[in-house]
């Protein structure tokens, strides 16, 4: 489609860019600088309106750069809801100096829009691009707290690995665009099934799998991760645990469905015939989730904890991405989405803990249940959700991953291994559990009330544990009809 | 000298060079030299495949130019993260940054 | 009416656990009252479900003919069924469920600490514990048996004694090893299986087909390896044993009955629900090992239990031992004699029940001890904290200041070392008399268990209640009524089926046959 015909199709980018210039410009008018943050959420709103109207076209934009289909839209929802969510938290986080609140906004809505283009890119420049747009503006969002020198180290390991991994990507890519002659991944597919030399494929496959690794944080492409996570401020910590990996995975998906398979769509059945991706993804998978259970077991830090248990999730949605079905890129979704919810309840718990009780150690948490019981048990709700335990939705997102190795018959070393990271899982989780609500405290505790948004967002994200347990059919409905990718 | 091979070898030793540069220094401006190295070095194989690759379009121009802007722009803001912690700690060795760690 | 039955059992109690909730709310924490005449009523009203079912419930019906049965479909994108049915297997345990909820509410009477958290526990736990015996649908199994584990952990994780925390994470890790085994063994059912389905009736017709082959074993034999890790550790089977006497001692003194009463009756129920109907020539093959087993349990768990010097680790152990009485009866399936295995058989669901009740009534009255005394040493450690009463009996004497609590004592020791005319004599019996018709030589082993359990009950009783009387306890106060009301019923159904286990028996017969008959028909 040209240029000028695509932007009907581009509404909801749209948008994003001119909040995003808007913000900017607000910023340095004194009287309007207030208004940033409605207009922030605002667009997103609008945004998300009419993305909901788009939901189910498919087209090619820009000359084939971009394509927006069903599976891009699913996941741009799950974008939309985390930012507009993490904006809304974090007027409320005390870290957070609010004379920065607008170039704040605006730096999230960036990573926004790069999340979007991410999600939909279908030429290797793009890509890059997108890929950039995301993680240059989370730099500088890791490091936002500028008289913090936790937040400062964690920016500084965040930009180095950050651009290293691009680089090597981007290295990848320059290669697949020699051996194939295009930038266009449809094309890009044909190429490479006439390639004879198994070799000159599997060295950009894995340069590229360190750029999409390190964006969902796969080991061997971790080691910022925790670092990250613990020093940035937690709203950006709660923000990069989910959205950006989302979009991760999205590109994942579709670059090694479009890419990486025989018939180069998602309902393809074979990987390339000569090159064996899903035996590497498995066993990263393995190695991913083992050592992320093993290094949070030893963490005393909520927010390291929850961080390392962020990289054992990789782990378990890598697991179904070992299978090359329709099916399992199901269940990755129907995973993505409950982990994005069950997660940033978690760390708005963690919000919560440091903004009232200054608490990061897990011992901080000693008592908790006692001074605020209601948040309490949902924060409890949650950590069963993420140890995926019935009867939570983290236990649904669990089983049909595991249900999809069975039902193609494969990796079942993989599934053992698996289940055992399941029950290490269960101590470090129920180590914060211990520490609400098995711990005694000594003398008179004073009840603490958070802010009614902080509040209610926790209550609202964790309550879906229980509500996609008991009827889930719906939202697996809803995720088979966006298991749609354009193509050509 | 005037062939795709020679072009390849040179961004090769690039790459290889960024990357032996990212990994052995510590000084942090230093690790973001061997990342321009390695930018450039796919830069160079960019041009080199539009030129030599028989291409018909111009995609590898295009993807290394804006390649150079992304590599400014990620400089500009990895040099003002690396200046923010040198006024807080004093350095820019990245194994003085060792707060988070376990 | 009666095809809500089985729905109403498991949801009463969570309905309950809601209405607190909202007088929590209402009417603000601190009220303990509210809570446990709420959870009284509730459980109350579970058991008086309990006896109609029993009422109206005949064993010649299978489950697809039964009218409690309950089928509707829950997610048909995976073809899981909200699939609920009663049957004689399942209906003794049903029966001891709601009995020992209730039991254990009024014993809990006097917990004042956090009291709104703890009644709705016990009653989400109560559900957990019915929807596990009710359900039909392996997945709906999976989910009760998992969900069971929540508020056990939480119970035994703050009500517990001084070594709470690490028990309650040491059962949770255990237990949760095991089922997530079975998790794996859910799934390679449903997809080996043609057409795919959880339903364990359906189950039992198109498991025999699978003839598919897995790192070089038979993917049956993997599934009931896996399954049999889930269960053996609920039972628990030596060696996965060793959560068990931490839990046991650490949880108060009604989930200490729940969890010898109840949750261990799970392992070996899912045995005779899953494993056997559906995995019958697995089971032959496996059926002297698991044999074996239950006498290893039965000796190591009475010779574990004359060391005890702790009375409630010493009831504990004897769980052990007493669990392997049920091993030993279920392995007998594969007799060539019909009456030998229908009396282990039988046997052996007799001794699920009659253990419940038996060890349940032991567990309350070590629980009134230690309310009384706060401690329940026969003998003092060498490391007591106390060094002057170091190595000195804990009581001594104590016959003569309590005599009605004396009296049932003796009654539930007799009852748990074996004594005729009391319900654990008949079911053992039924056990070894099965046993010896396929393992002679392992069932004459396993009567020493006797003598071991004789040898343990008698001298604690020798050294708590004989001799001359200890001075600390001289004003011992003797049993209250609400005590006696939630002993008598215990030792009355003890009584009654030790003297006349007829309706027991003919309840569960029928069903029981059915098994057989399965195992029976691959040998």
């Amino acid at each position: 489609m040209s240029n000028l015909s695509s932007l009907s199709f581009y509404i909801p980018e749209l948008i994003i860019i001119i909040a995003i210039l808007l913000v900017i410009v607000l910023d340095v008018i004194p009287v309007c600088k207030k208004y940033t943050f409605p207009l922030s959420l605002g667009a997103i709103l609008l945004a998300s309106v009419f993305l909901w109207q788009s939901y189910g076209e498919s087209h090619g934009l820009f000359m084939g750069m971009i394509s927006i289909d069903p599976f891009s839209h699913f996941f741009k929802m799950i974008f939309l809801l985390s930012t507009f969510s993490i904006i809304l938290i974090s007027r409320y986080e005390k870290q957070l100096d609010s004379n920065y609140s607008a170039e704040y906004n605006a730096l999230l809505l960036i990573v926004l829009l790069g999340m979007f283009l991410m999600s939909s890119s279908i030429n290797l420049i793009m890509i890059y691009l997108s890929i950039e747009l995301v993680s240059i503006p989370s730099y500088i969002l890791a490091g936002m707290l500028k008289n913090d020198k936790e937040s400062n180290e964690a920016s500084l390991k965040y930009v180095i690995f950050g651009s290293f991994a691009s680089g090597l990507m981007l290295f990848g890519l320059s290669i697949l665009y020699g051996i194939t002659g295009s930038t266009d991944i449809g094309v890009v597919t044909a190429a490479l099934q006439a390639i004879e030399y198994p070799l000159s494929i599997y060295f950009p496959l894995i340069l590229i799998l360190v750029g999409f690794g390190y964006k969902i944080s796969m080991v061997p492409f971790h080691f910022w991760t925790p670092d990250v996570y613990e020093g940035a401020p937690t709203p950006i910590t709660a923000f990069l645990s989910v959205a950006p990996k989302a979009a991760g995975f999205a590109i994942l998906i579709r670059v090694f469905y479009t890419m990486f398979t025989l018939e180069g769509s998602v309902s393809a059945t074979l990987p390339l015939t000569n090159i064996n991706w899903p035996t590497l993804i498995a066993v990263a998978s393995a190695v991913t989730m083992t050592l992320g259970n093993l290094l949070a077991v030893q963490q005393e830090d909520v927010k390291r904890l929850l961080a390392y248990s962020t990289i054992s999730h990789v782990g378990f949605m890598l697991m179904a991405f070992a299978i090359i079905s329709p099916d399992a890129v199901r269940a990755i979704m129907l995973y993505l989405f409950i982990y994005l919810f069950m997660n940033l309840s978690a760390f708005y718990m963690a919000i919560f803990a440091s903004n009232k009780l200054n608490a990061h150690h897990i011992n901080d948490w000693d008592g908790l249940s006692r001074k605020n019981p209601v948040l309490c048990a949902f924060m409890a709700l949650t950590l069963i959700s993420l140890t995926g335990l019935p009867p939570t939705a983290g236990f649904v997102g669990k089983f049909y991953i595991f249900a999809e190795l069975f039902k193609h018959q494969q990796f079942y070393w993989l599934a053992v291994v698996a289940i055992l990271n399941s029950v290490v899982s269960l101590y470090y989780y129920f180590k914060i559990i211990k520490s609400m609500y098995l711990v005694d405290v000594e003398g008179e505790v004073n009840k603490i009330e958070a802010h009614p948004v902080v509040n209610w967002s926790i209550i609202l994200f964790s309550a879906q544990n229980i509500l996609f347990f008991i009827y889930w059919e719906p939202l697996i409905g809803f995720i088979e009809k966006s298991i749609n990718l354009w193509s050509g | 000298m005037d062939s795709l091979q020679s072009y390849l070898i040179i961004a090769a030793i690039l790459f290889s060079m960024g990357i032996y540069g990212v990994i052995t220094r510590k000084n942090a401006v230093a690790i973001l030299m061997g990342i321009e190295l390695i930018l450039n070095s796919a830069n160079i194989n960019f041009i080199a495949f539009n030129r030599f690759g028989g291409m018909e379009n111009l995609d590898g121009h295009v993807f290394s130019i804006f390649v150079i802007v992304l590599a400014a722009a990620e400089a500009a803001v990895a040099l003002a993260i690396v200046i923010n912690l040198f006024k807080n700690i004093g350095s820019v060795d990245v194994d003085d940054a060792d707060l988070l760690q376990g | 009416m009666e095809s809500s039955i089985l729905t109403l059992l498991i949801f009463v109690p969570v309905a309950g656990a809601v209405l607190m909730l909202f007088f929590a709310m209402l009417y603000g924490k601190e009220n303990a009252h509210y809570y446990k005449w709420i959870a009284a009523i509730t459980t109350g009203i579970q058991l008086v479900l309990a006896g109609i079912l029993y009422l109206n419930f005949d064993p010649a019906l299978s489950i697809t003919e039964s009218p409690f049965t309950v089928q509707l479909n829950w997610i048909t994108h995976f073809n899981i069924q909200y699939f609920l049915g009663v049957d004689g297997l399942s209906i003794p345990m049903v029966l001891l469920t709601a009995l020992l909820s209730f039991i254990c509410i009024i014993s809990s009477w006097k917990i004042e600490k956090q009291a709104l958290g703890y009644f709705s526990l016990f009653l989400l736990l109560d559900a957990g514990m019915m929807g596990v015996f009710l359900s039909m649908d392996f997945f709906l199994f999976y989910i009760f048996w998992e969900v069971m584990l929540l508020p056990m952990y939480f119970l035994i994780g703050i009500w517990g004694g001084p070594q709470r925390m690490y028990a309650a994470i040491k059962f949770f890790l255990y237990t949760l090893f095991g089922s997530v085994f079975m998790l794996l063994a859910l799934l390679a059912l449903y997809y080996y299986s043609d057409p795919h389905t959880f339903s364990l009736i359906t189950l039992i017709q198109t498991v025999g087909s699978i003839d598919a082959t897995l790192w070089g074993l038979s993917v049956k034999y993997l599934i009931w390896m896996a399954l049999f890790i889930g269960f053996a550790i609920k039972v628990p089977i030596v060696p996965f044993h060793t959560w068990l006497p931490l839990a046991h001692v650490e949880a108060p003194t009604a989930v200490s009955v729940i969890l010898a009463g109840v949750l261990l009756k799970m392992g070996t129920y899912g045995f005779l629900r899953i494993s056997y109907p559906l995995l019958p020539g697995e089971m032959v093959n496996f059926a002297y090992i698991l044999a074996v087993l239950g006498v290893i349990n039965i000796i190591w768990g009475a010779t574990n239990a004359i060391a005890q010097i702790d009375l409630k680790k010493m009831v504990a152990y004897s769980s052990v031992s007493h669990m392997g009485y049920v091993l030993l009866g279920i392995a007998a399936a594969i007799s060539d004699s019909p009456a030998g295995a229908q009396a282990g058989m039988n046997g052996a669901l007799m001794q699920m029940f009659n253990h419940g009740t038996i060890t349940a009534m032991l567990f309350l009255l070590v629980g009134m001890l230690y309310d009384r005394t706060h401690h329940r040493w026969i003998v003092f450690p060498n490391d007591y904290e106390k060094p002057e009463l170091a190595g000195q009996q804990g009581f001594g004497g104590l016959g003569a200041k309590v005599p009605v609590y004396t009296g049932f004592v003796a009654f539930a020791f007799f009852a748990g070392l074996g004594l005729p005319a009391l319900s654990g004599f008949i079911s053992e019996a039924m056990c070894f008399i099965g046993g010896f018709s396929v393992f002679r030589t392992l069932t004459i082993i396993a009567t020493l268990g006797i003598l071991l359990n004789a040898i343990y009950f008698l001298r604690a009783y020798q050294r708590i209640f004989l001799g001359p009387l200890n001075e600390t306890y001289k004003d011992l106060p003797d049993i209250t009524h609400r005590e006696l009301f939630t002993i008598i019923p215990l030792a009355a159904l003890i009584l009654f089926f030790g003297v006349y286990p007829a309706p027991l028996l003919d309840m569960i017969s029928p069903a029981m046959d059915g098994i057989i008959k399965i195992v029976q028909s691959v040998i």
